[in-house]
């Protein structure tokens, strides 16, 4: 047990520790073999011998699944070319073995010090998804830390099934730095803390549906998150694309003009914004559905 | 290092060089290319963008409706993507509305169409990079550029602004590391474009031989490994297939 530490305080091992059945993981490329990445160590940096992510197998409940958690300590979590290969192996793994396959993203997109390898990383991974998601092999994204979601691994955690966040993570594609860079502090002060996480955090994401479930930020909450989608999947239909197009816009129309994320919080069932910034996972999920 | 810039073509010219007068079926709207025309004698669906524009929720969902009407109204017909954009539309309200998931949502409506017949080939036309190629083009069942395409993640001179690592470093290792080079050829010697197409090249062939020749198989990292700019993805990748299975 972790006890009353919060799931986006852990590292990425302490985390499955705490989420999967006790004794149940064994590491795929663990770090005694050393797999390390040859761009940083040109480039005098620090490496690390499991390249910023740890994968594996393991069991929730019993259910067999694999699993990978990234290395939010090491580069911000970001996709060079062996982490990327073992993400990309693991979904791949998944798809032939038909196991679920959860990732508990910590990550701002590719690592810029390994330029395009990265990137052509992540989107070979995305098809290594989206092989799952054919075979109706449940593909599980848990956002849930500061770092959050970002670039190509924001669009990424958007391939998969099913989205479990905390009120902590976040899902974007731009941060609030590159944004305010480039509009200016006006149009996005990145130092407001609120209006961040107003922007892009679990709770806006949960409203508007692109999280499935909001879940406490401890271990507890982010296991039964992930338990409740494990027999599931999301395929991928005719019916399915159709459904989401017009679902998204609707959403582009009712709120395109509004830059307030209040005023989305209240399109979206949210009658008072002070309680439900306070309330945490599910509180606040029943909050919001109250006011629908 | 100043290299010449090449002359940056009009969206009307490259798609006149692609598709002849067939082009004409092609609309451009704000920079987004929707439309129909002929390569070869196959009629194909073309989505894309054009001059360098970012692509926001709008745009995305413009170019997710035309695969779903192509799906509907003309199965199986291959669909060619060109991608000359700068990147997503960095812009607080379009992230606040879940630009992410628009992508994954234009990203979910191609892998219908690649699950029910239709090839996906794409041509990088102009500016390749980002979020921008990752959430279309990238997902190709085989990608081309354009000599005079920008394709990589990003220039040496952005890379070294947000990495603080000297330009002149990171210029000198990419003459070892073509991954931290920008531009078409060294990324397909990481074997993320199949194949660059020169000025001298009669486009058209290509990309009816590209169509003829596709396969949904991803082979990309193969290809990297076999080119030699990208050699530790495929070994990796297959270990863990490998340690999985015992």
């Amino acid at each position: 047990m972790t006890g009353a530490i919060l799931f986006h305080e852990l590292t990425a091992r302490q985390r499955i520790a705490a989420l999967v059945d006790p004794g149940s993981f064994s590491e795929l490329l663990p770090p005694p073999e050393r797999i390390t990445s040859p761009y940083l160590a040109q480039l005098g940096i620090p490496v690390s011998f499991d390249d910023g992510l740890v994968i594996g197998r393991a069991r929730i409940g019993g259910k067999k699944i694999y699993l990978a958690a990234q290395v939010g300590q090491f580069v911000g979590g970001a996709v060079g070319e062996i982490h990327g290969a073992k993400l990309t192996g693991l979904f791949k793994a998944a798809a032939r073995d038909k196991v679920p396959c959860v990732l508990i993203v910590e990550s701002g997109g590719v690592r810029l010090h390994e330029g395009s390898s990265g990137e052509i990383a992540i989107a070979e991974t995305m098809r290594a998804i989206f092989e799952c998601r054919a075979l109706k092999v449940p593909t599980i994204a848990v956002i849930a830390t500061d770092i959050g979601a970002y670039g190509g691994i924001g669009i990424l955690s958007t391939c998969c099934d099913f989205r479990v966040m905390t009120e902590h993570g976040r899902l974007g594609i731009s941060g609030p730095i590159v944004i305010e860079k480039w509009m200016g502090k006006k149009a996005y002060d990145s130092g407001n803390r609120a209006l961040v996480w107003k922007t892009s955090g679990g709770k806006t994401k949960y409203l508007l549906g692109d999280a499935d479930l909001l879940v406490h930020d401890t271990a507890d909450g982010v296991r039964e998150g992930i338990a409740r989608f494990l027999g599931k999947s999301s395929p991928v239909s005719l019916a399915s694309v159709k459904a989401r197009q017009k679902e998204l816009a609707k959403r582009l129309k009712k709120f395109g003009a509004t830059s307030d994320p209040e005023a989305v919080w209240k399109g979206m069932g949210v009658r008072n914004i002070e309680a439900a910034s306070l309330a945490s996972g599910p509180e606040f999920a029943a909050l919001a559905k109250r006011g629908k | 290092m100043k290299k010449p810039t090449p002359k940056k073509p009009t969206a009307k010219a490259v798609l006149a060089r692609l598709f002849g007068t067939s082009a004409k079926g092609i609309a451009i709207e704000k920079s987004v290319l929707t439309g129909y025309a002929t390569v070869g004698n196959q009629k194909v669906c073309v989505i894309g963008t054009c001059d360098g524009t970012y692509i926001d929720n709008a745009a995305a969902l413009r170019l997710a409706a035309h695969v779903i009407q192509c799906i509907e109204r003309a199965p199986k017909t291959p669909i060619v993507m060109l991608v000359d954009s700068g990147g997503q539309e960095p812009n607080r309200v379009a992230e606040m509305l879940g630009l992410a998931s628009y992508f994954g949502h234009l990203l979910s409506c191609l892998e219908l169409a690649r699950r029910k017949g239709h090839k996906l080939i794409t041509v990088a036309t102009g500016q390749a990079v980002g979020g921008a190629f990752l959430c279309y083009g990238m997902f190709a069942d085989r990608i081309y550029a354009l000599e005079s395409a920008s394709v990589g993640l990003m220039p040496i001179a952005a890379m070294s602004a947000v990495t603080k690592i000297p330009a002149a470093v990171l210029e000198k290792l990419s003459k070892t590391m073509p991954s931290l080079e920008f531009g078409a050829a060294p990324f397909a010697l990481l074997g993320g474009v199949e194949e660059v197409w020169s000025e001298s090249d009669d486009v058209q062939a290509r990309l009816a031989k590209a169509i003829a020749t596709s396969s949904t198989e991803d082979n990309r990292a193969e290809l990297g490994k076999k080119r030699g700019g990208r050699k530790l993805a495929l070994d990796v990748r297959q270990r863990v297939l490998a340690q999985s299975a015992r």
